[in-house]
């Protein structure tokens, strides 16, 4: 066999073994990408096979939305309170989980038993817990912190929203977390013991930089997670009452199949959703990687 | 004598000094575990209460919802067990992962085993084309996907839908084998090639046993997107005899808006598989949550 014929054999090895990957990921993955930019420049309506390019006039009609502008500030919002509250919960859990001795075991169990399962069927507990439980223990102990309007309100439902979602992702980073604390050698953390530090300063100068790379991977996971949010908000409020807590992602969802079926339009939101999560994880990796090295 | 007393004074004073340490460490360390209690509580609750209200009737709930039953309800789940077809349901959910994982897993690991194993432009490149894609939101691409799906007859199918879950999850599994394999050292690939064995045997007779690390990773990762998954599920699966168990359970609390014990009911029912597989196997699926986000 000559050269020619061995590198020949080798390419179409190479295409034979990947070609059942690329047809699924192209069909499925890359033709809607592909497909939802060029949509975005059409007035298509889904059912009608006659449409027209319409240009970029989309995009200039969703920057002018007021519910889409709407759902942008208020994922905007919920992303923020999510990146702290998220990640502080996590590490803190993850720091006083590893402490314990025995019962360790137990925490971590319980604390991710919410990762295993939908947003959706953990949404549907938490209205009944936000709808009644709440009230009745308010009725009982005169508590009325409690007695809020969780669901209907919108200053509060944000909130509901937010411990749903808080309640259901925390675990999942305390994991990651706990695996990284795991790697900080036990003899650091004694040497700056030794030489005086409190718990905290630990913490502080010889846990918190170690674990500094599982932060990059916690914050890039919340905020890609966060950005996309649906279930929680499908299944607590609907986007409701009205479309006062509207996500990104449930006013894309309604622009296309339920309020307008303008399938272009709602393809031009996308691409902008699209736009927001590139430069985002752009901007994240550029100051982490320079941080990294810093460090 | 003052050296002396001195020196006495100094010894107590640190012996005290250390012992308030102690107890300043030990008071801390019991907040600590009183603040995991309570969030240990709180992470529990719904789950508790879901258990708890739902073997209660509606009136019994509706005067103490935090009390125990006086007595066990289970009328509400034979409810929901028919309301939801519970056992079409789990069926439908179970074939819709099958389908997705045997895809994912196999064709994920040719391809990324061929791609890290093959030097050269092309292969950099479609590596490249798989890799860029796990950026793009999936709201990006629902309202074309759910279009294509339309017409490639996938709509209101299980099997459908186990397909499309192929397409959006090999590009992670690619990148993750594709890792993986630079483990495995080249040496058995070319000896078993001297022994004459083809290029299929090889792969399927030595490495793909030697990625059984990564393949579990791959499959939990998997399984828990697919199980969980909703939004795919609602648009695609247009049947009701294809919905899965949560589109089942959804439908239910839409129309039985106000009663709360089947709802309940039809919740626990359709957490049951998640937990008891979670207790029987969570080691294996915390490590392969822990792998695969510091992999990728």
């Amino acid at each position: 066999m000559d050269m020619a014929t061995r590198k020949w054999n080798k390419v179409v090895m190479l295409l034979v073994f990947v070609f059942p990957a690329f047809a699924f990921y192209t069909a499925f993955t890359l033709a809607p990408a592909f497909g939802g930019m060029w949509f975005s420049l059409t007035d298509w309506n889904g059912l009608n096979p006659v449409y027209h390019i319409v240009g970029l006039s989309n995009y200039a009609e969703a920057m002018g939305d007021r519910f889409f502008l709407k759902s942008l500030w208020f994922t905007a919002k919920f992303v923020l309170y999510m990146l702290v509250l998220q990640n502080v919960l996590a590490i803190l859990l993850a720091v006083l989980v590893e402490a314990l001795g025995r019962s360790k075991v137990w925490f971590r169990t319980i604390f991710f038993m919410p990762n295993m399962l939908s947003l959706i069927i953990g949404g549907f507990m938490w209205m009944f817990i936000f709808t009644r439980v709440f009230p009745y223990i308010a009725e009982k102990t005169g508590w009325m912190l409690l007695d809020q309007s969780w669901i209907g309100d919108p200053r509060y439902s944000f909130y509901a929203i937010l411990a749903l979602s808080l309640w259901g992702g925390v675990g999942y980073l305390m994991i990651i977390y706990i695996a990284a604390l795991q790697g900080v050698p036990q003899h650091l953390k004694e040497a700056a013991k030794i030489d005086g530090a409190g718990a905290f300063a630990v913490f502080r100068n010889v846990t918190l930089p170690m674990i500094y790379p599982a932060l990059t991977i916690g914050i890039f996971l919340t905020l890609n997670g966060s950005f996309k949010v649906f279930d929680a908000v499908y299944s607590l409020t609907g986007g409701g009452p009205g479309r006062s807590t509207q996500v990104i992602a449930i006013n894309i969802f309604e622009e296309a199949f339920s309020f307008s079926n303008r399938y272009g339009y709602a393809s031009a939101k996308a691409m902008i959703l699209f736009g927001i999560v590139v430069i985002i994880t752009i901007i994240q990796l550029a100051v982490m990687k320079r941080r990294e090295v810093q460090a | 004598m003052s050296m002396f007393n001195e020196q006495i004074n100094r010894a107590v004073r640190t012996q005290t000094n250390h012992s308030q340490v102690r107890m300043k460490s030990r008071i801390g360390s019991w907040l600590a575990f009183i603040f995991l209690l309570a969030t240990a509580a709180i992470t529990l609750l719904p789950i508790y209460m879901a258990l708890l209200n739902s073997v209660k009737t509606q009136g019994e709930m509706l005067t103490n919802i935090l009390a125990l039953p006086t007595s066990l309800e289970l009328g509400n789940y034979a409810d929901a067990f028919r309301k939801t077809n519970y056992l079409r349901s789990l069926w439908n959910t179970i074939v819709v992962v099958i389908v997705g994982l045997t895809g994912i897993v196999l064709f994920s690991s040719m391809a990324g085993y061929k791609l890290s194993r093959t030097p050269g432009k092309l292969s950099g490149l479609l590596f490249g084309l798989f890799v860029m894609s796990t950026l793009i939101p999936f709201h990006s691409i629902m309202i074309t996907l759910v279009r294509i799906s339309k017409e490639l007859k996938l709509q209101g199918s299980a099997v459908g839908l186990g397909m499309l879950y192929i397409g959006l999850g090999v590009a992670v599994a690619i990148f993750l084998y594709h890792g993986f394999v630079k483990s495995v050292p080249r040496e058995l690939d070319e000896a078993a090639v001297i022994d004459g064995c083809g290029e299929f045997r090889l792969f399927y007779m030595i490495i793909m046993p030697l990625l059984l690390p990564i393949s579990a990773t791959i499959v939990i990762l998997n399984t828990l997107w697919m199980w969980n998954d909703f939004l795919l599920p609602l648009l695609i699966l247009t049947d009701y005899r294809s919905y899965t168990l949560l589109l089942s359970t959804n439908m239910l609390f839409g129309e039985y808006n106000n009663d709360w014990s089947a709802i309940l009911a039809s919740l626990v029912l359709a957490m049951l598989p998640v937990i008891l597989l979670y207790l029987a196997l969570q080691n294996y699926i915390l490590h392969g949550i822990a792998e695969g986000a510091i992999k990728a």
